[in-house]
């Protein structure tokens, strides 16, 4: 590369001044024998889950090829069928509820399990955040089938396994925004002699409800994405056309279901984000 | 003008049943969204609960108490055979989050308003397949890449990675339009090329913000791999499968221990590195 | 005493082929034939196609021991100028030659080149909060390094050791591996100063250097800016919102208005006349 010519410093620098290194003696080796281990357990990973590195690219190829001729041109008219376009409207009616039932259960499990507002930090804290938790931790389709073993096959099952999924889910997200208030209202109202409850509607309310608001219609976007999926083990909804016509290897038929789901998820979240858009500005 | 008109004129004064009907009137457009959302829900129970239940197959309370009383039980002698499947699950967690992350790069690059290189093209593009990454629920990606690659984690990682894709480079490319373009316009001035203003001017703004949507993201990877096993995509979702199909109950209550375990461990982790990089 | 800097070319650089770019050696070339080394002509720029025209056919000359001073009202235009000299704003029309050469058409590549030539110290510093005072002042070397070096930052030695003389000369080098962000807003400054040095500049932009800082902090920067440019025998193109402080420190001065060029000359002639022709806007 061609340098052109520095300028010269009038005073030259002294000697503490030369010697400098980007690399100080322990962070250093810290950042280095991490960022090395690192390496070593994504090579020892690659190695034990047996990925064939060598083969990948052929597959990329195989999978282009496989997605032209197959999975093209969706079978389009199969998803205007009026059997199938039932099984989309209880999809929405699934997730529909499940939101609404997951957020009013989580609700008060936020208020428990937020560290600052619980009413009792050594019971009902712990409680509510490890009921949150475990509703959050186990997949939504673990609830599908759980439920679907105990009820048997149909909608309820899944209604449930998406409220317990969506418990989980908004309980989170509610506690952290009831955990991030700011404590002047909060204490003005408890001054002023109100009781746990009017606290909560009066002090914390109004500060969080255009989040909770904003959260909840998150929660109905997330709950339907869920919801094509738990029929699959026959908890309701168009995932078990999605699954029968996988294992039929119908192609043509799966392409045109997933279209209708990209296109189905796309106006929930056009929807949704017009709704947030609205409650922020309502603010 | 005398001074008591102007007052009078500027204080209008206000009775209690002025305050009353504003209220209510305020109020009015809220209640119909609930009586809206009310008769939605019924309908919704109706269709799903009331009508496609077959409330006589289901039996009675007492039946329905003990088909869940078949999963009061932990099956101690399962655990042993579970480390691997362990292993198995986070690993593909790790590999599906960095594949994906190696995709966010291009996406977030394109999708980003304010540096996406050609905007009528490149942005609409990033955003689209940020939208087909998220809408598409990981079992189905799971799904697909069995049929494509074959059974095994390989498919589980793609999945995953694939599914990721979407939530972090939206994310990602929310920061960068946040960006202040100071430091951006400084790069520039000094005669930096378009990737060392990436480098330089935008990425360590953005850095931790992105780092700790990884780090979340990982942790979500962690939940959602353990259930690919169910499709055939590797790891604890196949043990799960086997255990029910094999009406071991108590094993299914122990293989559901053992993904909270995981998960409690990967939040912790996740916790103290979001913590560590903000 | 290592000095590994390069001594002057001797010579006129510009009897020299080059690629681009302009050498140090040419600004005494230039000095000597008596030419200045920026000549902006009739220079017009508007943000959009249907707004307000922002500069409205600007002439001026720097030379190559100036300290220009540019003064206005806000919203006259100031930064809008100086922005169009590194082509940070697309003028509309005109000419802008530096050393000889016309920049207002420059493709992408050259442009860099040239861009790396100016150096441009902010208002706001502009600096990355995030990297050290190090990283920052070596930013100012991009210009000149490789894609593939700077991903992984490898700078060369005599990058390091400028970085380390410039930063003691700014008096920061107690101060080389903090973050920027945990600087002082005059100590900030002083790294922006730094980093515009790095790249070795044959001129100087300086956008309102000081309106983030307080008075004696203000004095002391634009000192140090000053004592840089005679040091660098760099001639210095300065946004300055504070009259005070132009004709305290720089020798010529163009006064802007509403886009249009209502004073030009030594510093030392501008009266109290000019000033309110100056500032007329504010005045009503
Ligand atoms: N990015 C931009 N897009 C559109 N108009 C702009 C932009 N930047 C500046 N302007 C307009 O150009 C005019 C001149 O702005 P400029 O920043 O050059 O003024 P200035 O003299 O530097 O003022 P100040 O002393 O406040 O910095 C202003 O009317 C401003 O509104
Ligand atoms: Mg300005």
């Amino acid at each position: 590369m061609n340098r052109p010519p520095q300028s010269p410093l009038v005073t030259p620098a002294g000697p503490s001044a030369c010697h400098w290194s980007r690399f100080k003696f322990p962070d250093s080796l810290i950042r280095y024998a991490s960022w090395i281990s690192v390496l070593v357990f994504l090579t020892y990973t690659v190695e034990y889950l047996d990925i064939p590195l060598d083969r990948l690219l052929g597959m990329f190829g195989r999978m282009g090829t496989t997605l032209s001729t197959r999975y093209y041109p969706p079978d389009i008219g199969y998803t205007l069928d009026v059997g199938y376009l039932s099984y989309v409207v209880d999809t929405i009616h699934m997730a529909f509820l499940g939101a609404i039932f997951g957020l009013i259960a989580s609700i008060p499990l936020a208020w428990f399990g937020s560290f600052n507002m619980s009413p009792s930090r050594r019971w009902l804290y712990p409680i509510a955040r490890l009921i949150t938790m475990s509703c959050r931790a186990v997949h939504e389709m673990i609830w599908a089938i759980l439920f679907v073993a105990i009820l048997g096959f149909g909608m309820l099952p899944g209604v449930l396994a998406l409220t317990f999924f969506c418990t989980g889910f908004a309980g989170k997200l509610f506690a952290e925004e009831i955990e991030a208030i700011d404590v002047g209202p909060v204490e003005a109202m408890r001054a002023s002699g109100a009781n746990q409850l009017q606290v909560m509607a009066f002090g914390v309310f109004p500060q969080v409800r255009v989040a909770f608001t904003g959260i909840a219609i998150y929660t109905w976007d997330v709950a339907f994405r869920a919801a094509t999926v738990v029929g699959f083990f026959g908890a309701g909804g168009m995932g078990w056309y999605l699954k029968r016509n996988i294992l039929q290897v119908e192609t043509e038929r799966v392409a045109a279901i997933l279209l209708s789901i990209i296109i189905l998820v796309l106006i929930s979240e056009i929807a949704s984000a017009w709704a947030r858009a609205k409650v922020m500005k309502m603010n | 003008m005398s001074s008591e008109t102007t007052a009078q004129k500027r204080a209008p004064r206000l009775t209690v049943d002025d305050v009353l009907n504003h209220r209510r009137r305020a109020g009015w457009s809220r209640r119909v969204l609930y009586v809206f959302l009310l008769a939605a829900m019924a309908w919704s129970l109706n269709v799903t609960v009331i009508q496609d239940t077959d409330w006589a197959r289901m039996g009675s309370l007492g039946n329905v108490l003990g088909a869940a009383g078949r999963f009061a039980g932990i099956d101690f002698a399962l655990f042993p055979t579970l480390i691997a499947p362990m292993l198995e699950t986070f690993m593909i967690a790790c590999l599906g989050t960095l594949v994906g992350v190696i995709i966010c790069i291009p996406a977030a690059w394109f999708g980003a308003q304010n540096v996406t290189p050609f905007k009528p093209i490149t942005y609409p593009l990033a955003r689209l397949a940020m939208t087909l990454s998220r809408s598409i629920h990981e079992i189905v990606w799971a799904l697909f890449f069995v049929s494509a690659v074959g059974l095994g984690a390989l498919a589980g990682v793609l999945a995953l990675a694939v599914r990721s894709v979407g939530f972090i480079a939206k994310m990602s490319a929310e920061a960068i339009e946040d960006i202040d373009p100071g430091p951006v316009e400084a790069i520039r001035a000094t005669g930096g090329n378009a990737f060392q203003v990436m480098l330089y001017g935008v990425l360590p703004q953005v850095l931790p913000q992105i780092l700790s949507v990884i780090v979340f993201e990982w942790e979500i990877n962690i939940r959602r791999s353990a259930v690919l096993g169910l499709v055939g995509a590797g790891g604890l979702g196949l043990v799960f499968f086997r255990q029910m199909n094999t009406f071991n109950y108590h094993g299914v209550t122990s293989v559901i221990i053992a993904i909270l375990l995981l998960i409690s461990a990967g939040e912790l982790v996740s916790y103290y590195a979001r913590k560590a990089v903000i | 005493m290592a000095m590994p800097l390069l001594p002057d070319r001797p010579g006129g650089g510009n009897v020299l082929p080059r690629l681009a770019g302009t050498s140090r050696s040419d600004i005494v070339a230039w000095k000597d034939a008596g030419m200045a080394i920026l000549e902006v002509r009739n220079l017009r720029a508007r943000y959009t196609v249907s707004g307000p025209e922002i500069l409205k056919g600007i002439s001026f000359n720097v030379e190559a021991d100036d300290f220009f001073a540019i003064i206005g009202p806000s919203g006259a235009g100031k930064s809008t100028l100086i922005r169009c000299i590194n082509r940070l704003v697309e003028p509309t029309a005109g000419e802008i030659l530096f050393f000889d050469r016309e920049i207002t058409k420059l493709p992408r590549r050259e442009l860099r080149l040239l861009r790396r030539d100016i150096g441009m110290i902010f208002q706001e510093f502009n600096l990355i909060d995030r990297m050290s005072v190090m990283d920052n002042v070596l930013s100012g070397r991009l210009g000149y390094t490789g894609t593939l070096r700077s991903l992984f930052r490898l700078f060369p030695r005599e990058d390091i050791q400028r970085a380390l003389e410039l930063l003691d000369r700014v008096g920061l080098i107690d101060h080389v591996d903090k973050r920027a962000d945990a600087l002082s807003g005059g100590q900030r400054q002083r790294v922006g100063i730094a980093r515009a040095l790095m790249q070795d500049p044959k001129l100087l932009l300086v956008d309102e250097p000081t309106s983030a800082l307080d008075p004696k902090i203000s004095r002391e920067v634009m000192a140090l800016i000053k004592q840089m440019a005679n040091e660098f025998k760099v001639p210095c193109l300065c946004n300055i919102h504070d009259v005070q402080l132009a004709m305290e420190f720089c020798n010529k001065t163009i006064g802007l208005q509403d886009g249009i060029k209502m004073f030009d000359g030594p510093t030392e002639t501008m009266n109290k006349g000019n000033l309110e022709k100056i500032y007329a806007m504010e005045v009503l």
